[in-house]
């Protein structure tokens, strides 16, 4: 595992998380706090690259760890808790997007709330941020959601597999077809 | 330079200058990949690049830029700040000017850089047919690259543009101030000199009097 | 276990994407008082209730225990995204950019520069690439007087000169911003059918 400067840290051992959850399961609901800091950071980037603005991905992620903390007498401590938690944040962004989708949808039909539709312009904290999100926007949700999870959280294919639920060929066919479409990209923006 | 001087200039030079105007069309064989000194970052320049296309900006300004830190052998990185500030100025410029064209865009951007306020360009909005801001925003510029305070510049361009001046009325302005300038009067001064007194005054070129005012003919 | 083989874009594109992303305090205390308006997680209270509970959360590909929670299954998610490319429903049509429509015909311009003691002076701007060696000046028999005529298309024009490698703008020439390279540029505007 590598470490992204500011992204994620990685847990000393696998005890600083288990610890943390047992104490919350004992009551201590400020514990989760703990939780909340080690790993929202990390969540946060895979969302907004995932669903393309802020607004979006923070409803994801409230889910996420709302979901979560009910969850988490379920939590297996021989489990990575990242792995177990990222498996819920993949399924909110997915829940997240087919809400959105829907609502555009229905925005579409109806040109008055049209004009009064909030304008989700992201804020960005790189200043190319915005140029590569939309290039990213760009991918099939599933082969970003692969591409993301490959190259951005950098988790092996077994991993991948364990979280998304499909094969792992399935999904290296994926990350590979998301590769093609960037690099198909580039070569129409390059001859423009 | 009068028209008649120019001419008989070129036609001694002829044979030479054509030769030469020739070596200024666009190069089709010599430089295929002029991008590619930029190595990693011409990404971050195509990409930005192909946002402005994406968003209907024009974006020659943006290639130009490139190749202007190129020629200047400016820092990778350096180039890619210039030509998102680019972008950046295109954006704004179009929003305050709500306008397509090119050339106005990139005249636009580029007194924006020179200082000039995004409201300001507002002003300009609303214009017949056949006018430009071409000219008012190139001798906008190069006022406040001489020092004229912006809400001076500013002040003055409008004056003129909403008095209906002409292209040759903003250039002879701009000649004149250049003039005071460079034999030592205060910028802003200057300005507001030749603006009081009618900007067709006075000048050594030939001027057309600006339209309605009857008292500064100047002699040709 | 990044990709070496992965094209130098699509190495780019991932090494942008990863980097962070700013989030805020108030963010995570909204998870917080969220999380403490709800009714405290089930205790693990004996080992036989550990036994007997569903387990919920294996790492089996089926997941279904997942979906039974209330999370979208993968059909609902493809073919979702019906959205413009930045992702956003864009609200008015702002202008589009048009060609100049300035006239197509060419106009001779001459390029003056003064520079008595220069061995080699350059015309470099936006109708010649930027190139700095494409379009010299030649040394009139007058003093010094450096001139060349090029074709110009008409409207605005971005030059500089380059005086034996140093740049300098044009005296007689209104002045462009410096575009962040150190130098300020120069300026014709050449109006269609008509010569400076």
């Amino acid at each position: 595992m590598t470490s992204a400067p500011g992204g994620w840290v990685i847990a000393k051992d696998m005890s600083d998380d288990a610890a943390d959850v047992q104490r919350v399961l004992a009551g201590d609901v400020d514990a989760y706090a703990a939780l909340v800091d080690r790993y929202y950071d990390r969540c946060a980037r895979y969302a907004v690259r995932m669903l393309g603005n802020r607004d979006d991905a923070e409803d994801a992620l409230q889910a996420t760890f709302l979901r979560a903390y009910r969850a988490l007498n379920r939590y297996q401590e021989r489990d990575r808790f990242s792995a177990w938690l990222y498996r819920i944040l993949v399924n909110q962004c997915r829940s997240v997007a087919a809400r959105r989708a829907h609502r555009d949808r229905v925005f579409i039909r109806e040109e008055a709330l049209l004009l009064n539709a909030p304008d989700r312009t992201p804020n960005w904290s790189g200043e190319d941020e915005e140029f590569v999100q939309r290039v990213l926007n760009e991918l099939d949700p599933l082969l970003r959601e692969a591409f993301l999870l490959k190259y951005i959280d950098e988790m092996s294919y077994e991993e991948m597999s364990a979280l998304t639920g499909v094969g792992i060929s399935a999904l290296k066919m994926r990350v590979k077809r998301a590769c093609d479409r960037l690099r198909e990209r580039w070569e129409r923006i390059k001859d423009d | 330079m009068t028209h008649g001087v120019l001419r008989r200039a070129a036609r001694a030079l002829a044979p030479t200058a054509a030769l030469l105007a020739l070596s200024a069309l666009p190069a089709v064989a010599q430089d295929p990949d002029p991008f590619a000194k930029l190595e990693n970052n011409r990404f971050a320049v195509e990409l930005l690049i192909d946002s402005a296309n994406a968003a209907g900006l024009p974006s020659n300004p943006l290639r130009e830029v490139a190749l202007q830190g190129i020629a200047k052998h400016a820092d990778g990185r350096k180039i890619v700040d210039a030509v998102r500030k680019e972008l950046g100025l295109l954006r704004i410029a179009r929003e305050a000017l709500s306008t397509g064209d090119e050339q106005e865009l990139t005249a636009a951007a580029s007194v924006l850089r020179a200082g000039a306020k995004p409201t300001q360009l507002s002003t300009f909005r609303a214009r017949k047919k056949g006018r430009t801001v071409l000219e008012p925003f190139i001798d906008w510029a190069d006022f406040l690259q001489r020092g004229v305070p912006n809400e001076e510049a500013y002040t003055a361009i409008t004056k003129l543009w909403q008095d209906g001046a002409d292209d040759d009325t903003f250039h002879s302005l701009w000649t004149n101030v250049k003039a005071d300038i460079s034999q030592g009067l205060n910028p802003g001064t200057a300005l507001q000199n030749r603006i009081r007194e009618g900007p067709g005054r006075a000048s050594p070129a030939t001027v057309k009097p600006p339209e309605g005012q009857q008292e500064n003919q100047s002699s040709r | 276990m990044t990709d070496s083989e992965l094209h130098p874009y699509v190495e780019w594109i991932a090494r942008e994407a990863r980097r962070p992303v700013v989030t805020d305090q108030a963010a995570r205390d909204r998870v917080m008082a969220a999380v403490r308006a709800e009714p405290a997680p089930l205790h693990r209270l004996s080992i036989w209730s550990r036994l007997l509970a569903p387990r919920a959360f294996t790492f089996s590909p089926a997941g279904g225990a997942l979906l039974a929670a209330g999370l979208v299954g993968i059909g609902v998610f493809a073919g979702s995204m019906a959205l413009n490319r930045d992702g956003r429903m864009s609200v008015g049509r702002p202008p589009v950019a048009v060609a100049p429509q300035l006239p197509v015909s060419n106009t001779l311009v001459r390029f003056v520069y003064v520079a008595p003691n220069a061995n080699q002076v350059y015309v470099v701007g936006d109708f010649n690439g930027w190139d700095t060696t494409k379009t010299p000046l030649v040394r009139t028999a007058s003093n010094g007087v450096w001139t060349v005529a090029l074709p110009l298309s008409a409207g605005r024009h971005t030059y500089s000169f380059v005086v034996d490698g140093s740049w300098s703008a044009d005296p007689h020439a209104p002045l462009a911003p410096d575009d962040g390279f150190g130098h300020a540029n120069s300026v014709k505007l050449v109006r269609g059918g008509s010569s400076l």
